[in-house]
């Protein structure tokens, strides 16, 4: 084999913390060849981006080095002088990072910042390196690279800054490139369209890539091997094929079937989550650092530290009884009886919306005025839009005890959608029944029972619970409130409450920042549930909680669903957890529902081009799924409500059928009961689509 | 941008109307009157009220008011009733001379309270950061007529270096002027300095915690290029919002510090003015800080959108 370009070996490091010393990385060994991908998986606090910073040489002050070696291309970085390992930066070895929308310093031109590696490295002039950028941005697919040059990041979407960030990285040609989460901040669409061009620039460049990803999907496209990380350590690491089909490591299997997965055939009823919750990272268990939430434990892994050992096939495993453990499947979670649900209370609506709208004014006294000087032709004057459509014309209804999907891009009003339904925001036009009970224009004196039976859970418990009150406060406020408990009683209550989303009594004395991601949401559910809803909108409750997490949710919301009958508008951007838990789905396209139906109808053709769309872009854990169709999206989500007269996808469609999509608002045609499709394109030719998934 | 600040300029003059109205009614409320100034403690009615005729007193308060306006309209700001001479020539004097001392002020508290501000953030939790922080809590902590107390008592009483108070005039040889204006300037400025190196040096950390300057480190930029290029132009945004506020927080400590070292500047007039009941010098000297106050704001404004882009372009239209 030839000498590696990134051989890290032993690597160990630790952050001083007010909370005590944390071992974030404990003798982190891979190798990446030439013109290989190597994946680093974990969940949060696994320590994936230290290792990126490390081989950066980009660590914080905080972090102590004890151990170990990077070497690139033969060099150790460690013994470099701080400018020599600075001359790399950006010029040999190079990082994307996560976020591109705070990635891009707002008040310097793009040209200027893809141009800047150029200038510091290779000595460039300003004009040299102007063709370089041109060419650099034209290479990672942004059209009028001359005039996007002289923009400003607020000018761009997010999925042309990442671009901009790819191009910024690939600019000083380096042998290695670090891309730490590039996708995990854009839509699956844009993500989608991100991952073929990584895709493509790697096959055509020979690029190095170390990748890092919480998101098992995304790695199956894009490595070649996978490293799993947890707290610090290298649980497994193999060839990506083997490591997502034959999985060698409890950890690793229990990561796997925590997934929502996507099939034609419709709901898994059940996800599989890794029980109990992440080590704390300054006091690790002994033995096996996965031990107290391992199947498969026995006592000598609570006693006896593991080593990573060949584990049959490539695969490596840091765990004592890999081998007999191969091809054992996760055990599967017990399943809950459903309890409620009979077809009868089906036929019932709860929730009904009819043609809602929202519009949001933009700006102040002059934003419907744009004035401006174009070069050579002198002033203008136009007038620009002052509102937003946010939600234009949606009709749905909600079942009891029914879980309705919605589905969309960013920007698709989804959210605006949820938030109205509840009357969180004041629709401007159209009908809302809840319960019977016209609550369109109800003044709030007259909402009591609206309040008490719709609740809500938001995507960040992060922001959404008060810092300065106890969970039990924060639980207790709605009981109160409501006045749901006899005083004495509300004490047992919230206990009750805090034992049906699991949590111990102990949690009512702690305030949020004492509780992990998946405990912090969990509050938000208790506290949802507090005034005994019939109803909860759940706007993307999962999306900000790592897969584990999210699938213990997810199981609870659905176990609540069954035990109290609750219905829930289910709102994400993430199709896999939405057919997961939903029963009906509908899909957002600019502020109107192109798309509604049952699940098992919508995973399958006929459906609408966008619904095929985004099933097509989900990026899938399995390698032997890589060479499925794709159908990909041009450019960015529109913000809502763009005013055309027609389809408002025409612009987008990959089977756009012509002049009629621009003109005419295509019909909503009945493809089965209760499946609705909103195109132009006959039923027929619909049907004909080869379904994406198989 | 031209329409920008052509529609600034129309919200100045409405503001401006609107402090005239309100500055003439608030004059008008105040107790006593001139005439009562002038004829001193013995005047029997009829002299206050021959007065008040003369003066126009006694004429509705709309045409008092319209009298006024007019005549600032026409660049005349009327007649000072204590010293019965016009109040532009006054007023200018007086202006030019506590101009000077704002200039000064300004400059140093740009100066001095950026760079302290940038130096404690770049030696974020080091000896020099403790330094720069004790001395500006300090500095924000103490009214500042205590510092020019402590001023006088060292350089004038102690070393005997500088004089007391009062004015120098040019004519008199750069030093004299120079010397009249060390103290009154680093009075007033130790407080604002303090302020603003505080301000800029935690939106200068923000700054430096953020993604894009970690993005710009891991393009291997040199040290100098991330602090100066990506770091300082986006952390002086708040501060160049704050130093336009503290214009106005300037002449609030002019007219304390002019009184202190009796410096005869446009404080000093006004407290004159308000002891006196000289309403045309009240109401023009307010105005005319109101306008300064209006136009170091606009200057402020442009000042940020030239460092912002978001501001200079407008937003994304699809």
């Amino acid at each position: 084999m030839s000498e590696p370009v990134l051989d890290v070996q032993g690597l160990t490091i630790s952050y001083e913390t007010p909370g005590g010393r944390i071992r974030a990385l404990d003798d982190v060994g891979f190798r990446i060849g030439a013109g290989e991908a190597l994946a680093i998986v974990g969940e949060s606090g696994s320590g994936k981006s230290t290792v990126a910073l490390a081989v950066l040489g980009l660590l914080a002050a905080e972090a102590h080095v004890h151990g170990g070696t990077i070497r690139f291309q033969g060099r150790d970085l460690d013994a470099l002088a701080p400018n020599d390992r600075r001359a790399l930066r950006g010029n040999r070895i190079s990082v994307v990072f996560q976020d591109p929308f705070t990635s891009l310093n707002p008040s310097l031109p793009i040209g200027l910042q893809v141009a800047e590696p150029l200038l510091h490295h290779k000595g460039m002039g300003r004009d040299d390196a102007h063709q370089r950028v041109l060419a650099a941005l034209a290479e990672v697919g942004l059209p009028r690279a001359d005039e996007l040059a002289r923009a400003y990041p607020h000018q761009l979407s997010g999925g042309m800054q990442q671009r901009v960030l790819i191009a910024t990285a690939l600019i000083c040609e380096p042998a290695l490139v670090i891309l730490d989460e590039p996708t995990t901040a854009l839509d699956v669409t844009i993500e989608a369209q991100i991952l073929d061009l990584l895709e493509e620039l790697r096959r055509r460049r020979r690029l190095s890539i170390l990748f890092i990803s919480h998101n098992l999907g995304v790695v199956s496209r894009l490595s070649d091997a996978i490293c799993v990380l947890y707290a610090g350590k290298v649980l497994e690491t193999g060839p990506t094929r083997e490591v997502l089909l034959k999985p060698s490591h409890p950890y690793t299997k229990g990561l796997l079937a925590s997934l929502p997965r996507l099939s034609a055939g419709g709901r898994v009823p059940r996800l599989s989550p890794i029980p109990g919750r992440f080590p704390n990272l300054a006091a690790l268990p002994t033995g096996c650092v996965f031990h107290p939430r391992c199947p498969y434990v026995e006592d000598r892994c609570k006693t006896e530290t593991q080593t990573l050992a060949e584990a049959g096939h490539n695969l490596r495993a840091r765990c004592w009884k890999a081998e007999s453990l191969a091809g054992a499947p996760w055990p599967e979670a017990i399943h809950a009886q459903s309890t409620v649900g009979a077809a009868g209370e089906r036929a019932k609506t709860l929730v009904r919306i009819e043609d809602l709208r929202k519009e949001f004014r933009l700006g102040g006294m002059f934003a419907g005025v744009e004035m401006g000087w174009t070069k050579g032709r002198g002033p203008y004057v136009r007038a620009r839009p002052m509102r937003v459509k946010a939600v234009d014309g949606v009709t749905l209804q909600i079942a009891p005890g029914e879980v309705l999907g919605l589905v969309g891009e960013s920007g698709s009003g989804k959210s605006t959608l949820g938030r109205c339904l509840i009357r969180l925001l004041e629709p401007n036009g159209g009908r809302i029944v809840f319960a019977d009970q016209d609550v369109t224009t109800a003044p709030e004196r007259k909402l009591r029972t609206l309040r008490k039976e719709a609740q809500i859970i938001f995507q960040n418990p992060d922001s959404s619970l008060n810092p300065r009150k106890t969970v039990g406060d924060i639980v207790g406020r709605p009981i109160t409130l409501f006045n749901a408990a006899p005083k004495a009683e509300r004490p047992r209550r919230v206990a009750e409450l805090l034992g049906k989303v699991g949590l111990s009594v102990a949690y009512a004395g702690r305030y949020p920042h004492q509780l992990s991601g998946g405990e912090k949401q969990r509050v938000g559910i208790a506290r949802a549930l507090a005034t005994e809803p019939r109803f909860i909108v759940c706007d993307e409750a999962v999306s900000s909680l790592d897969v584990s997490v999210q699938a213990t949710i997810l199981n609870l919301l659905s176990d609540l669903r069954d035990n109290l009958g609750l219905a829930y508008l289910f709102i994400s951007h993430d199709l896999s957890v939405v057919a997961h838990i939903a029963t009906r789905i509908a899909v957002m396209y600019a502020g109107a529902v192109c798309e509604e139906g049952p699940t098992q109808n919508l995973l399958k053709p006929p459906y609408h081009p966008y619904t095929e769309a985004l099933l097509s872009a989900i990026p899938l854990p399995d390698p032997r799924a890589a060479a499925r169709q794709r159908i990909r999206l041009r450019g960015d989500a529109p913000g809502s409500g763009s005013s055309a007269r027609g389809c408002r996808f025409a612009h987008r469609c990959p089977r756009k059928l012509g002049p009629i999509c621009d003109e005419q608002a295509p019909p909503a045609v009945d493809a089965a009961p209760g499946h609705r499709i909103a195109c132009h394109i006959p039923l027929d030719e619909l049907r004909k689509i080869p379904p994406v998934l198989g | 941008m031209v329409f920008y600040i052509i529609k600034r300029l129309l919200y100045i003059a409405l503001i401006l109307v609107a402090m005239s109205v309100l500055i003439f009614s608030i004059t008008q409320a105040l107790p006593g009157n001139v005439a009562h100034v002038i004829a001193g403690q013995f005047a029997t009615p009829d002299v206050i009220a021959a007065i008040e005729r003369k003066l126009g007193l006694q004429d509705p308060l709309p045409l008092q008011y319209w009298r006024w306006v007019s005549g600032i309209l026409v660049g005349n700001l009327g007649e000072s009733l204590i010293m019965e001479r016009p109040i532009a020539p006054i007023l200018g004097e007086a202006i030019g001379r506590s101009a000077v001392l704002a200039a000064f002020s300004i400059v140093l508290v740009t100066v001095f309270g950026i760079g302290l501000g940038l130096l404690a953030a770049i030696r974020h939790n080091r000896p020099l950061d403790h330094g720069i922080s004790v001395f500006t809590y300090v500095g924000i902590s103490v009214p500042e007529f205590f510092w020019g107390i402590v001023l006088i008592l060292l350089f004038v009483g102690y070393f005997q270096w500088l004089p007391a108070g009062g004015y120098g005039d040019l004519g008199k040889g750069l030093g004299v002027w120079l010397s009249h204006l060390i103290l009154p300037t680093a009075t007033l400025t130790f407080t604002l300095i303090a302020h603003v190196s505080r301000l800029t040096r935690s939106s200068m950390l923000e700054t430096l915690a953020s993604q894009y300057v970690k993005n710009a480190r891991a393009k291997g930029l040199p040290e100098r290029i991330v602090l100066v290029r990506h770091a300082l132009r986006n952390a002086l945004l708040p501060t160049i919002t704050v130093l336009a506020v503290d214009v106005g927080w300037l002449f609030g400590g002019i007219v304390v510090v002019e009184t202190v070292f009796s410096f005869p500047g446009l404080g000093r007039l006004l407290v004159f003015a308000i002891e006196r009941r000289d309403l045309p010098l009240i109401q023009s000297s307010i105005l005319i800080v109101s306008g300064i106050y209006c136009f170091a704001n606009l200057i402020a404004d442009l000042l940020y959108a030239y460092f912002n882009p978001k501001i200079r372009y407008g937003r994304a239209h699809s």
